[in-house]
């Protein structure tokens, strides 16, 4: 009798769990679909299945369209500005969260406080900057402008969960008379490291898919990143929805695997359990 | 004698030049270019070609065109402006008024030859005195037909091509009630396509002189003859004459609903239909067979002006007033400003351009078109703006949000669009 | 809780930590956050020198109706996608703590929405709520429901919800994630797994297992609410703020204020920006607030 109410209650769990499994995937998937199919073969049945598999239309998007080069220019930005932020806000959160220093509390609700401004305001500003700097143009100005752009909620992610490490972890380190910059290396990083796999997730997939500043802050074909490519088959012309599926394929495939790796370490440092 | 002095000449200024520059190509001028049309392969290839002609024709001059979707364009080049980063040349489009009440644009009076440029296309780009935009492309507001369609509801056409009012109302209900959807519009991408039906409607009620002002905001919206063109679209969309996709519909998806697929018998949209239209079917043209026509914007009873529409110039070019090349940017633009320029314009972006043309000498498949088309634009009356291209700030916004959305998509009732636009004028 | 934090000061490795962060914060971020409060203050036109107007922008902006209807749409947005997006992401985030078959496929499955840009969540959205052949009326019709097809984005009392419709889509995922990490970081004694079996467990999650991760809760709803205070990709695809400005956000009418309404100046969206800065920080703070206090009471 159990057993049965049991089971009952799991197909209604798993008839749930598909709807909702639909819901979610289902446009990835339409969209997958769509990226074998020709725009003129969608416009006349847009839910139907390839009948013919268009596998060219990967490589016209990677040799003509240029695909592979906005490919190398947004590994190249999105990969130093990830490394970037990690490294700097995992600094600077540890330096907020476990020592006391005078305007402490200031300076980190002013760089918190910053996380609001819409980008498309300041980016005036920024601009100006970067020309200034000499950096307007450059894979460099964009990367660095990307850095300071997720550098606050980076930060803020990362300082709470580094104050709620046990402080006992710390008081050991210092015992085996570990520096400070070791303390951050080898205790905190450590210890962090789902918080650091939550950021590191975030930080990518929004760069990776960030247009505002890409669009403003370069202006060379040869230095173009992903989501311009993908804004090339968009245009008013025609919107080439066959091409805009296989473009987006194209750069979301990287992204997946940089989730499933992250997300994998992200669950295994959770689960080892070292902190509440 | 004379030819020998001028060889001389010649050839004293070539070796001054390379003094002064080195070695040619070195110390080339860049002239650099921004513009919209990214995705449209055949004004790109024309503008290269232009560019290509003219560093032929200057050696030492080099012009770098970035092409860009229009969107981005605007956000890129409304950023390097107010940072003083602008190219030398870019794309404008004369409803853009900010670029010339904050004197961004390079004055053009003498450095285009005017006399190839037709008088209205020069007029859109005139502001205090001066001329500020090269008008290369321009369009008309037309309504595309589908020949078939028209006959397979009995319907045939006057000789001026223009229904009246009833017969069109009449029209639109027999198409509803046959499943086919009488016109075609969208306003998912932009912010004009829905505004058609209603400004067209109160040129004619109102006449030039009178809609001018209306767009000024010198007219009261609860006019009666503002009433009635509004009355007119009123009873169209309770006709359901708009496919019911209509808000999300975009522009490029709108060709396709009234060409192929689901099919309209009518479309009231810019006479850049065939840049999109005559591609082959699939890069998103009209199928094998499809039978186009051209006819009037219907004659409203009692209007002023019955044969009055709206032109307006599109694309053009302009030069950065902040610019070292500003001269030599403007000797290319004049480049463009030849009769032989403007036909080979015609003949590939399909779709007319503010510099004269002789579309009779249009060879090709495309001929019949141009020839219906330019018959038709004989006959008229025009306007040369759009409202977006006379009202600003808060009166756009409305207008855009209120008689190219809502209105048409039958959320509103025509005293409130009276209201809500009135509201406006202060 | 502070006691627990180390009270040494070795100035040293402090200014190390900060340096790298503080320079890229203020030569990248700050400067242009300055430049904007500056810019508020006067009407800033380009190749004119700025001119002072004193507290004029925020006086015009008090009386701006646009601005007023666009703060209604975004509170709306900001106080319910976040705990749509949390609601759904702990049920779903307890389904794969519970090990169901498939987990791993599932986790990866219902994080994709996130991994497209908003660019393209909005144009695929539009295809799905488009009237015609959208999926959604499709499958309305399909099932028999035609009288409930309608054009989503074309009406303005369904607009909105349509557009939190799709962040919470896009969203949920995410935070399912996070919430998921946080549950297997819990001491395995507060939570066997087998037990969400048990008929018991709405309560259990509502007493003892939310508050134990209440910490991670309430960053992701700071970092939901922040996010769509901000919102402004997917409205400028999808609807553009109408109809009648039903979606206009704050952001979308900044926007349209600073590129859009045949204007280059940029004091009046600066005014705007500032005080949307204000109102968002006292938003944080006030969850920041709240949280805390209740965390202050159960210890």
């Amino acid at each position: 009798m159990a057993s049965f109410s049991r089971s009952w209650k799991h197909v209604l769990l798993i008839f749930v769990l598909t709807i909702y499994t639909a819901y979610t995937a289902g446009p990835l998937f339409w969209v997958a679909l769509m990226s074998l199919r020709t725009t003129t073969e969608i416009a006349h049945n847009p839910y139907a299945l390839p009948e013919t598999l268009h596998l060219w239309k990967f490589s016209e998007a990677w040799v003509n369209s240029n695909y592979s080069v906005y490919f190398a220019n947004s590994v190249k930005v999105v990969l130093s500005a990830v490394a970037i932020i990690t490294l700097v806000g995992g600094m600077a959160a540890h330096c907020f969260a476990r020592y006391r220093f005078p305007l402490r509390k200031v300076l980190y609700f002013t760089i918190f406080s910053t996380i609001i401004f819409p980008p498309q305001i300041t980016i005036i500003a920024l601009f100006q900057i970067l020309v200034e700097y000499g950096l307007y143009n450059s894979l460099v100005g964009l990367m660095l402008s990307y850095v300071a752009f997720q550098l606050p909620i980076t930060v803020y992610i990362l300082e709470s969960f580094f104050a709620r490490i046990p402080a006992d972890l710390y008081d050991a380190a210092r015992m085996d008379g570990y520096s400070e910059w070791q303390i951050f290396w080898k205790v905190s990083m450590p210890v962090a490291l789902p918080a650091l796999s939550t950021t590191i997730i975030l930080n990518t997939i929004l760069l990776w898919n960030e247009f505002l500043y890409a669009v403003v802050l370069i202006t060379d074909e040869s230095k173009r990143t992903l989501p311009l490519g993908i804004q090339k088959f968009m245009g008013d012309q025609l919107e080439d929805i066959g091409m805009i599926s296989t473009g987006l394929m194209i750069a979301i495939i990287p992204v997946v695997i940089i989730y499933v790796f992250f997300s994998e370490r992200l669950i295994q440092g959770m689960t080892a359990g070292a902190i509440k | 004698m004379k030819t020998t002095i001028r060889l001389m000449k010649t050839l004293l200024l070539a070796v001054m030049a390379m003094a002064f520059t080195g070695s040619p190509g070195k110390a080339e001028t860049v002239l650099t270019l921004w513009s919209h049309w990214a995705d449209h392969e055949s004004k790109r290839s024309f503008v290269e070609g232009a560019a290509r002609a003219f560093e032929s024709a200057n050696p030492g001059v080099k012009i770098e065109v970035t092409w860009y979707e229009k969107q981005a364009l605007y956000a890129a080049l409304k950023t390097a402006l107010r940072a003083g980063q602008a190219p030398d040349i870019f794309y404008a489009e004369p409803n853009q008024v900010e670029y010339l009440e904050n004197k961004l644009l390079y004055d053009l009076s003498d450095a285009i030859s005017w006399d190839k440029v037709e008088g209205w296309a020069k007029d859109s780009w005139s502001y205090k005195g001066g001329v500020y935009g090269l008008p290369l492309e321009a369009w008309t507001v037309e309504m595309y037909y589908n020949k078939k369609a028209l006959a397979d509801l009995g319907v045939t056409l006057p000789a001026n091509k223009q229904l009246g009012q009833t017969e069109f109302v009449d029209l639109v209900k027999a198409s509803a009630a046959k499943g086919l959807t009488p016109i075609a519009l969208g306003v998912g991408d932009r912010p004009y396509p829905g505004a058609f039906l209603t400004h067209e409607a109160l040129i004619q009620t109102l006449g030039i002189e009178d809609y001018d002002k209306l767009l000024k905001g010198q007219l009261d919206w609860g006019d009666d003859r503002v009433r009635k063109a509004l009355e007119f679209v009123k009873t169209l969309v309770d006709a359901q004459a708009l496919p019911s996709s209509f808000s999300t519909l975009k522009l490029g998806e709108s060709h396709f609903y009234f060409h192929t697929k689901p099919g309209a018998l009518m479309f009231l949209m810019g006479s850049f239909y065939p840049s999109r239209a005559f591609n082959p079917p699939d890069k998103g043209g009209q199928p094998e067979g499809f039978e186009l026509g051209v006819m009037m914007f219907p004659a409203l009873d009692g209007a002023a002006c019955p044969n009055c529409k709206s032109i307006t110039v599109g694309g053009s070019y302009v030069v950065n007033a902040a610019s070292k090349n500003a001269e030599l940017a403007a000797k290319f633009l004049n480049s463009f400003a030849t009769p032989e320029m403007a036909n080979e314009w015609l003949d590939v972006a399909l779709v007319q351009t503010g510099i004269k043309a002789d579309p009779s000498k249009i060879q090709g498949p495309n001929a019949a078109y141009f020839k219906e088309l330019s018959e038709i634009d004989g006959m008229c009356t025009f306007y040369d703006a759009l409202p977006m291209g006379v009202m600003t700030g808060e009166a756009n916004e409305v207008f855009t949000q209120v008689v190219n959305q809502a209105f048409p998509a039958g959320l509103l009732s025509v005293d409130e669009v009276i209201e809500k636009m009135n509201a406006t004028r202060k | 809780m502070n006691k627990q934090k180390d009270l040494s000061q070795p100035l040293g490795a402090i200014v190390t930590f900060l340096v790298p962060a503080l320079t890229i914060y203020v030569a990248f971020t700050a400067y242009p956050v300055v430049r904007t409060i500056y810019n508020s203050f006067h009407e800033v036109l380009p190749g004119h020198p700025n001119e002072f107007l004193g507290l004029q922008n925020y006086v015009t902006l008090y009386n701006d109706k646009y601005f007023w209807g666009s703060v209604k749409n975004t509170l709306t947005w900001a106080l319910t996608a976040p705990f749509f997006e949390q609601f759904f992401a702990i049920l779903l985030a307890l389904a794969l703590y519970a090990r169901i078959p498939g987990a791993r496929f599932f986790r990866i499955v219902w994080f994709t929405p996130v991994l497209m840009s908003f660019v393209v969540v909005g144009i695929i959205w539009m295809w799905i709520f488009n009237y015609d052949w959208g999926a959604l009326n499709v499958i309305l019709r399909a099932i028999g429901l035609e009288n409930l097809a309608m054009s989503w984005l074309g009406d303005p009392s369904i607009a909105l919800p349509a557009l939190i419709l799709v962040t919470t889509w896009m969203w949920t995922g995410f935070n399912m994630v996070v919430l998921l990490a946080a549950l297997h970081s819990l001491p395995s004694e507060v939570l066997e797994a087998s037990e969400l079996d048990n008929c018991n467990w709405p309560k259990k999650l509502w007493f003892v297992i939310i508050p134990m991760i209440r910490p991670t809760i309430l960053n992701l709803i700071v970092l939901s609410f922040v996010g769509k205070m901000k919102i402004f990709d997917l409205v400028w695809i999808m609807t553009k703020g109408g109809p009648l400005w039903s979606t206009e956000t704050v952001s979308t009418y900044v926007y349209k204020r600073a590129f859009e309404w045949n204007s280059f100046d940029l004091g009046y969206p600066c005014s705007i920006a500032s005080v949307w800065f204000v109102i968002v920080l006292a938003g944080v703070l006030l969850l920041t607030f709240i949280f805390r206090q209740r965390d202050k009471l159960e210890y």
